[in-house]
């Protein structure tokens, strides 16, 4: 925020209740959003918990459900209590924690979800104010409804991953790393939550809101599908670079420390140029870039190899972080390709105060990143450690008797 | 300069009444780019009024990139190469990006532009912007200028390292954010320089979360009257889309400039193996194949039609396979050589395996049959485009409908009706603020 003032408000989804079923990241990463805005998120699992909790890393190698750093970073915030919902006979208590709540987040394919005995339709007649966050691998309709699937195979259905990889087609596409193609869901499937609040305040009703992994990383290719609306040119990947219809120069620099920074050299700005060229001159290294004759864009253009191989030498001798605050300075879009350990002691997101330590039984203190969005009107959420398997258990019959109030959980 | 006369909107793309869901929303939509666009096209998607405002003089780049409908034999262009003196209204990324929106122009730099900005803010609740930091001060809209002209607003401030600290003023793009935040370096072989990403993944993933920022805070207005600024740094957003592997540097030290790390198409949790992509018949063909579980090894294993595998105890656990990568990769990429990509995933999936073909663009938009059925793209008549294609908000909703009334406005195409009927700008002072390149 520009204005220093604390926020007084309280979060927008205080007051409503969250009924997690949730086995995969998509449908965790979803609770955990909801929860950061406000609302009570009832994780609720099988006995021997969500399988996500037998994902590593764990802590020291510790494999223990409730040592799950997956775990952990998707399920801050959270109540877990446990109730076998495959039991059919167990389904009724379902139903009545559901009565008491405002969304469901679901992630079973079609195909599991018969298998437990439960189905999202049947579920939103019984209970049409509930908004229910189905987030799976292909959706709940279509041919591919029960295919499997994994952050991998995502990203290779939804076209992605033909886009990473290196300059030698010979190796095959690279995966970028982290569950991207569960993050991709679960941005769409939080777009879809905050709308089906806003049309719930509207008329009453709530819905079903379907979203998957294959649906929402095809709309994450970014430029290879207007190429393809458009021209309908395929574009080829490159090494640390947009995949494009026809090679261009590389936009990653190795750096003296043996970091590499991202820049891509765009001549057709003159005032970008001649900062540039300030700059390398700035530690004699411009050489005869500085001959007025650059000025003129057609003469750049001609040597554009040449001066790519430049500036190749030149962020050589410069070591990364250095390369990247001058070149920021000079006004130019550079940035260092950071490791998350260089991310902690970043001064920039120290002075914004945003990884927030967590003080963690056992661990310490934990250091998550801080929420994606920040707002003048109220606070989201402080993290607060993800919860031991059915450490909230009393809150499930008290619930089931009808006594508890949100405000009874452990935040 | 360009000189794009005052366009007159035909009557099928003349704004109709507001509805769908968010009417009764008006946003003064300063965003530009990509990021800032894909944000407020949700909104418009779902009925609210985005009433975007362009410089004539500093043509957004979308308008100027070359994604070009092409004759027989024509070369495409990279989008560096944008075109001299190209044709605002021709661009396809423009249009992708700003259906739905209504567009007008304003020209910032005359105090009477700002001052007809005002006016249009006055007459909104909403103002979007992803300048870099400065920018909408310079022009003096600050946040408590914003409320003074409408109390309630909600102001979207959405930017490469948010608005405060050291670096606020630092540019940024979408693969400079990739860079900072961490998502390129944990992308590559093992030891290697970073494959990265092909893409602008954050311009995606920050507008997807600026739009549910503004949503919160409309959700939040409609139930408290209070508006609210909102700050989004990508860099912050894309730190959160690293997953588990922060946690594992923070609690367990691990380090990833190391020999062993990244992974490549390997995956560490849970165990895994084979699991990778693998070559298919055809130039760059490829399919992705993920073997997990014990079960899912057995279906492999009868699919290659080779039940020594299946039973060889080297290979008998998640564990062992995931330790026997290397040997498994090669018979597995021999195996598929010959194969068709499609073909080998259909018969993988239907003995239980998790593989997916290797996707293009042209694959997903015009063979790919989930796709087809679930709806995720849409066509829309443009005036000087033509018929062109989409991308939807991939969300089915069983209640809610995404409204797709109009592809993009032509530059300024709107002028008249914001200015005139919205905001009762008189014909002649109308004109004025035309005839001296106000608007």
């Amino acid at each position: 925020m520009t204005s220093q003032t604390a926020p007084a408000g309280a979060p927008p989804l205080q007051g409503l209740r969250v009924v997690e079923l949730a086995e995969t990241v998509a449908g965790e990463f979803e609770g955990r959003l909801l929860a950061e805005l406000g609302a009570e998120v009832l994780k609720v699992e099988r006995p021997g918990g969500s399988p996500t909790r037998a994902v590593g890393p764990f802590v020291q190698g510790r494999p223990d459900p409730d040592a799950s750093l997956n775990f952990w970073y998707y399920n801050s915030n959270k109540l877990s209590v446990i109730l076998d919902y495959a039991d059919p006979a167990r389904h009724a208590e379902l139903d009545a924690l559901l009565a008491a709540a405002d969304i469901l987040i679901w992630t079973f394919q079609p195909g599991e979800a018969r298998a437990l005995g439960l189905s999202p339709e049947a579920i939103s007649a019984r209970h049409p104010r509930l908004i229910i966050a189905a987030v799976t691998a292909f959706g709940l309709s279509g041919p591919w409804a029960d295919y499997s699937s994994s952050e991998l195979v995502a990203m290779a259905l939804g076209g992605p991953l033909f886009s990473c990889g290196y300059d030698d087609h010979s190796i095959p596409p690279i995966m970028p790393g982290g569950p991207q193609s569960s993050h991709c869901a679960t941005s769409f499937a939080h777009v879809g939550v905050m709308l089906a609040l806003i049309e719930r305040d509207k008329t009453g009703q709530g819905q079903i809101v379907d979203v998957s992994m294959h649906d929402a990383t095809a709309m994450n290719i970014e430029n290879a599908n207007p190429y393809w609306f458009y021209p309908r040119a395929p574009v080829y990947r490159q090494t640390c670079r947009h995949a494009q219809p026809k090679a261009t120069e590389a936009s990653h620099f190795l750096c003296a420390d043996g970091g590499y920074v991202y820049y891509t050299l765009v001549l057709s700005e003159q005032r970008a140029w001649k900062a540039l060229v300030a700059w390398m001159d700035s530690k004699d290294l411009a050489a005869h870039l500085t001959d007025p004759k650059f000025l003129n864009l057609d003469e750049r253009q001609k040597h554009y190899g040449e001066i790519h191989s430049m500036l190749e030498c030149f962020f050589l001798l410069i070591d990364t972080q250095d390369a990247c605050r001058e070149g920021q300075e000079a006004g130019l879009p550079i940035g260092a390709i950071n490791a998350p350990e260089d991310l902690f002691d970043d001064p920039h997101l120290r002075a914004r105060g945003f990884f927030q330590s967590v003080e963690t039984p056992g661990v310490g203190a934990v250091r998550y990143p801080g929420p994606i969005y920040r707002f003048s009107a109220f606070a989201t959420q402080p993290r607060a450690p993800a919860p031991a398997l059915g450490a909230d258990q009393p809150i499930l019959s008290a619930l089931l008797e009808g006594k508890a109030t949100p405000a009874q959980g452990r935040f | 300069m360009l000189t794009s006369p005052q366009v007159t909107s035909p009557p099928d793309r003349r704004p109709g009444r507001n509805a769908g869901l968010l009417s009764g929303v008006r946003v003064a939509d300063f965003c530009w780019m990509g990021v800032g666009a894909i944000a407020t096209a949700i909104l418009a998607d779902y009925g609210a009024e985005v009433i975007r405002i362009e410089d004539r003089e500093h043509l957004d780049l979308p308008r100027r990139l070359p994604y070009y409908k092409r004759a027989e034999g024509e070369f495409a262009r990279a989008a560096g190469e944008e075109m001299t003196k190209a044709d605002p209204d021709k661009g396809g990324l423009f249009n992708n990006f700003n259906r739905n929106k209504l567009g007008v122009t304003i020209n910032m730099r005359e105090p009477d532009g700002v001052a007809l900005a005002e006016r249009l803010i006055g007459a909104c609740n909403v103002v979007t912007e992803n300048f870099a930091p400065g920018v909408m001060e310079r022009w003096g809209l600050t946040y408590e200028r914003l409320q003074q002209l409408c109390p309630e607003v909600i102001f979207a401030r959405m930017s490469g390292y948010g608005h405060t600290g050291p670096h606020a003023h630092f540019k940024a793009f979408g693969p400079v954010v990739q860079a900072v935040s961490g998502l390129t370096h944990i992308s590559g072989l093992p030891g290697q320089e970073p494959s990265g990403w092909g893409l602008s993944y954050m311009d995606k993933q920050g507008a997807f979360y600026n739009a549910a920022a503004l949503l919160a805070a409309i959700l939040n207005r409609n139930r408290t009257g209070r508006g609210s600024e909102i700050d989004v740094a990508a860099v912050e957003a894309g730190i959160n889309l690293l997953g588990p592997i922060l946690l594992d540097v923070d609690v367990n030290g691990r380090r990833t400039r190391t020999p062993d790390y990244p992974l490549g198409n390997r995956i560490e949790h849970p165990a895994a193996g084979p699991h990778g992509v693998y070559p298919c018949v055809g130039e760059d063909r490829w399919i992705a194949i993920s073997i997990f579980t014990d079960r899912e090894w057995r279906g492999l294993c009868a699919v290659m039609r080779r039940p020594d595998l299946a039973s060889d105890p080297r290979f008998a656990s998640p564990e062992l396979r995931a330790g026997a990568q290397d040997e498994l990769d090669v018979i597995v990429g021999a195996w598929t050589a010959d194969q068709d990509r499609h073909d080998l995933m259909r018969r993988l999936q239907g003995a239980g395996v998790p593989a997916g073909a290797v996707q293009t663009a042209e694959d997903i938009n015009e063979h790919d049959p989930q796709l087809a059925t679930r709806g995720v793209f849409f066509e829309l008549d443009h005036p000087v485009i033509g018929e062109a294609r989409f991308e939807a908000v991939p969300i089915r909703f069983s209640r809610t409908e995404q409204r797709n009334w109009r592809s993009a406005p032509l530059l300024g195409e709107d002028n008249p009706y914001v200015f005139k009927e919205l905001l009762g700008v008189p014909d002649d002072e109308y004109d004025d603020l035309a005839q001296r390149g106000v608007i």
